[in-house]
This record gives C-alpha cells, sequence and structure tokens, in this order.
C-alpha cells in the first residue's frame, strides 16, 4: 500500500491541474459561450477561431494595452528620436547575434542541418567581422536570418497549437508557443551564467539585454501597431489573426527548407535559392 | 510497333500542353503585377497632393483589383445574410474604406520599391511573388493573388510575410459583427464612422 501512496499523482502535477486552472481562469472572467448547435456557421466560426478563453484574453490584452500605451510604446518613440537608425539597426544586429546560440540549438532539435549551417556562420562571422555583432555581414556573404525558436520546433515535431492565448506582457500566444517561449530561456547560455562574484554585473548585463530587447521589438512595430489600431474595427481580433498566419506562415517555411548537403565529392545538384 | 509511336507523341503532346499553359499564364500574372505595381510606385512616389494621390490610387484599385470580390470574402457568411440593401451599401463603404487605408499610409512608404520574384499557378488563380523594400526596412516578402490571370487578371489579395490581407480583414468584421448581435448594420455605422473620423 506504501506504493501505490506513492504513485499517487499529485495535485499540480497532473491533469487535474489543468481542470483546476481552467475552472479557475473560466470563473475569473467568463469563457466565451459557444453557440447553440442549430447555426453550423456559428459553431464553425467558433471553431476556427479557437478562442475559448477569449473574455479572459480581451482582459490581458485590455491591461497590455494600457501599459503599452503609458510605457512600451512611448520609451519605443523616444528611443527613435533619440537613437540614429544605423545606431539602433547595429544594437538590433547585436542582440540577434547574442540570440543565435538559442538558434542553433532549435535548428539542430528541427533537424535542419543547413539551417543550423548558416546559424554558425553568422555566429562566426558577425561576431569576429562584424565587430562582436554590429554588423551583419554574414548576410552579405550568403548565409541569410532565419527563424528559430522551440515553438516552431514543437510544431515541426507535430505537437499542435492549442487554443488562442493572450498573456500577461508577453502578448498574443498560444500554450505551444509559451512552452516554448520557457524552453528557449532554458536553451539560452546566458540563463546559467553569472552566478559567481562578478553575479551584479551579469545581472546588469542581464536586465539591460532584457530592456533593449523589449525596446528595440516595440521600436520595429511602431507604425505598423498604430496602423492596425487605427484601421480595425477589432484589433484584438486582428492581431489574433496576423498572429496566428504569421505563426503559420513561419513553420510553413520551416517544414519546406530542405536544402540537402551533399559532400563535395558528389555531383553538386543545381542550387536553389533558400526559402 | 507502328501504332505505338504516335501514341508516345500524343502522350508527350497532351502532357506539354498544361505546361505551356501554366508557363504562359504565370507568366501574363507577373507581367500584369509588375505594370500594376510599377504604377502604385509611382504614385506613392511621385509629386501631387494627398488628393491627387488619393484619386489617381482609386483608378489603379478599381481597375487592377476586384475589390467587391474581396468585400464579399471579408464580410463572409454575412454576405448572404445581408439584405441586398445593406450588400450595395456595405460594397460602397468597402471600397472606401479600402482607398482611405491605403492612402493614410502613403507617407510611410515613401521611397518604395520592388522586385519580382517567382510566379506560380494556384489552381485557377496565380501567385506572384515580390520583394519590397522601404528605406530603413528589413525588405517584406509580398505574394500577390491574381484571379483570371489569362483572361482578365485581377488582384484578389495580398498576402504580406505570410499573412493574408483579405484573411485578416475578414476575421477583423466577423468579430466585431459576433460582438454586435450579428448586426451587418452595426457594422455599416462602423465604417461610416471609420471614414468619417479619417476624412
Amino acid at each position: 500500500m506504501q506504493a501505490a501512496q506513492h504513485f499517487r499523482p499529485s495535485f499540480f502535477g497532473t491533469t487535474r491541474f489543468l481542470a483546476f486552472m481552467a475552472v479557475v481562469v473560466c470563473g475569473l472572467a467568463g469563457c466565451a459561450t459557444r453557440p447553440p448547435a442549430d447555426d453550423p456557421d456559428a459553431v464553425a466560426d467558433y471553431n476556427q477561431t479557437n478562442d475559448p478563453l477569449e473574455p479572459t484574453n480581451r482582459v490581458f490584452y485590455a491591461i497590455n494595452n494600457g501599459l503599452d500605451t503609458v510605457i512600451l510604446r512611448p520609451a519605443a518613440l523616444a528611443y527613435r528620436y533619440v537613437v540614429p537608425d544605423p545606431v539602433r539597426t547595429g544594437i538590433h544586429n547585436v542582440l540577434a547575434n547574442i540570440g543565435l546560440p538559442i538558434q542553433l540549438t532549435n535548428d539542430a532539435l528541427e533537424g535542419k542541418p543547413r539551417r543550423a549551417g548558416d546559424t554558425t556562420m553568422r555566429f562566426l562571422i558577425n561576431t569576429t567581422a562584424g565587430v562582436l555583432g554590429i554588423f551583419d555581414v554574414a548576410t552579405k556573404w550568403g548565409y541569410p536570418d532565419h527563424d528559430a525558436d522551440f515553438g516552431m520546433t514543437l510544431a515541426l515535431w507535430g505537437v499542435p497549437e492549442g487554443p488562442f492565448l493572450f498573456l500577461p506582457v508577453l502578448g498574443p500566444s498560444d500554450p505551444r508557443d509559451a512552452a516554448g517561449f520557457g524552453v528557449d530561456i532554458a536553451f539560452d547560455p546566458f540563463t546559467w551564467i553569472g552566478t559567481g562574484p562578478n553575479k551584479p554585473a551579469w545581472s546588469a548585463f542581464k536586465w539591460s539585454r532584457f530592456g533593449l530587447n523589449a525596446i528595440d521589438s516595440r521600436e520595429r512595430v511602431l507604425d505598423a501597431v498604430d496602423s492596425i489600431k487605427k484601421t480595425a474595427l477589432d484589433p484584438y481580433a486582428t492581431f489574433r489573426s496576423l498572429y496566428r498566419q504569421h505563426r503559420h506562415a513561419q513553420i510553413e517555411t520551416l517544414r519546406n527548407d530542405n536544402r540537402a548537403t551533399v559532400p563535395v565529392w558528389f555531383p553538386q545538384p543545381a542550387t536553389t535559392p533558400a526559402k | 510497333m507502328i501504332h505505338r509511336r504516335p501514341l508516345i507523341t500524343l502522350a508527350a503532346a497532351s502532357a506539354m500542353v498544361p505546361l505551356s499553359v501554366h508557363a504562359q499564364t504565370t507568366e501574363k500574372a507577373s507581367a500584369f503585377v509588375k505594370s500594376t505595381g510599377d504604377r502604385l510606385v509611382a504614385v506613392v512616389n511621385g509629386p501631387g497632393s494627398a488628393p491627387t494621390k488619393r484619386a489617381a490610387m482609386t483608378k489603379i484599385l478599381d481597375a487592377d483589383v476586384d475589390v467587391d470580390g474581396i468585400g464579399k470574402f471579408c464580410l463572409g457568411r454575412f454576405w448572404r445574410l445581408a439584405t441586398s440593401e445593406q450588400q450595395k451599401q456595405y460594397l460602397t463603404l468597402f471600397h472606401e474604406v479600402l482607398v482611405t487605408n491605403i492612402t493614410s499610409k502613403l507617407g510611410e512608404y515613401q521611397g518604395v520599391t520592388f522586385t519580382m520574384g517567382r510566379s506560380k499557378p494556384q489552381d485557377d488563380q496565380a501567385v506572384v511573388s515580390t520583394t519590397v523594400v522601404r528605406p530603413n526596412n528589413p525588405p517584406t516578402a509580398v505574394d500577390w493573388i491574381i484571379a483570371n490571370p489569362s483572361s482578365d487578371p485581377k488582384i484578389i489579395d495580398v498576402v504580406a510575410e505570410g499573412t493574408s490581407l483579405r484573411l485578416t480583414q475578414r476575421q477583423d468584421y466577423a468579430s466585431y459583427l459576433a460582438h454586435n448581435n450579428n448586426n451587418v448594420d452595426a457594422l455599416i455605422a462602423a465604417m461610416k464612422n471609420q471614414i468619417a473620423q479619417s476624412g
């Protein structure tokens, strides 16, 4: 009987936890009401939208939107106003270069050797010839950038995306991408260093990187987000649609990137541009 | 043995026909996108006041874009539910909203250029890929979906970095309608309001 006790799943380790969370979340803000079954078009719409937590998501959207209006957007505007464009590009390139180890891990897990090769060459070239990543020399030398994160890796492995989520601070997501986000943090070498005597310096570095990343990403979409908020009748639904379509396109591009690596002593196939 | 050769020739010929038809279709679609794109870029980068540019843009849209078809698509299942009066009102407003949205972005697109990519047939349509470059922006992959590419080519969708313009618009409208008792009049009122605010 002792053994049986041992194997009893703990409350927070099982599907019961998920069920509990679903009840809590729905209880707090309510779930989207499923349309009546005698309206098949409405049911089809509801299933296609795949956003059962919509009321909760909209609450987080409103909170994020408020935070964005008073903090992130003004910061991004100030950043654009103060920092000249070439410097912003340099900062963006450095941040992207620091993120390449995560990308490389995902390229490998996706089983895409050519992508992993591109990422490795990008890191080596841009860190040296590109002066610590400030200049993107690698793209000019024939090693273009691509997207890779653990959410995409999971998709390639056949994990379904699940319902739409709008997360506090992080924004549009789904269970697959949210899990991917956490795993990517674990893949980041910087997560695991900086505990010794230099801890304060490392902490400063990590927080600057985090802050710059947020402002850089926001600055790059300033015009696009402004124009969506101006032209969309329901900006939340528009962002939901755009996020999903963009993710699907990224995953499709990843799936179709089947460039082969032919050893030099074999006849080379006609080169096809990376797509 | 005697009959086999013509048979093979026939088979080869019949296999060739759809191929060359496809090639022609995609070539025509490419030429169409190139011509439309050139005219759009000329308007965006050209001189002229906002109203003249708006008029020129309207002319190009009316000639090369199936605005009514896109409008119907964007209303989705509500198109059938709408009365013919609502349909008429909606399409007129849809034209205006489209022109307004595009002209409001003209400033952002100053100095825009584009390069042609591949084009391929898709069902009875053609997909023409282009790369759009704006100063100080990373290049954007833009696909143009062309209906009736060989007879009467019309743009029916623009897909930027994998996001379809008409699908996004349709989901925006669908959500708005779902939160307004599926009432098409509410959508029409919102569109009127949108035009009034921008004008």
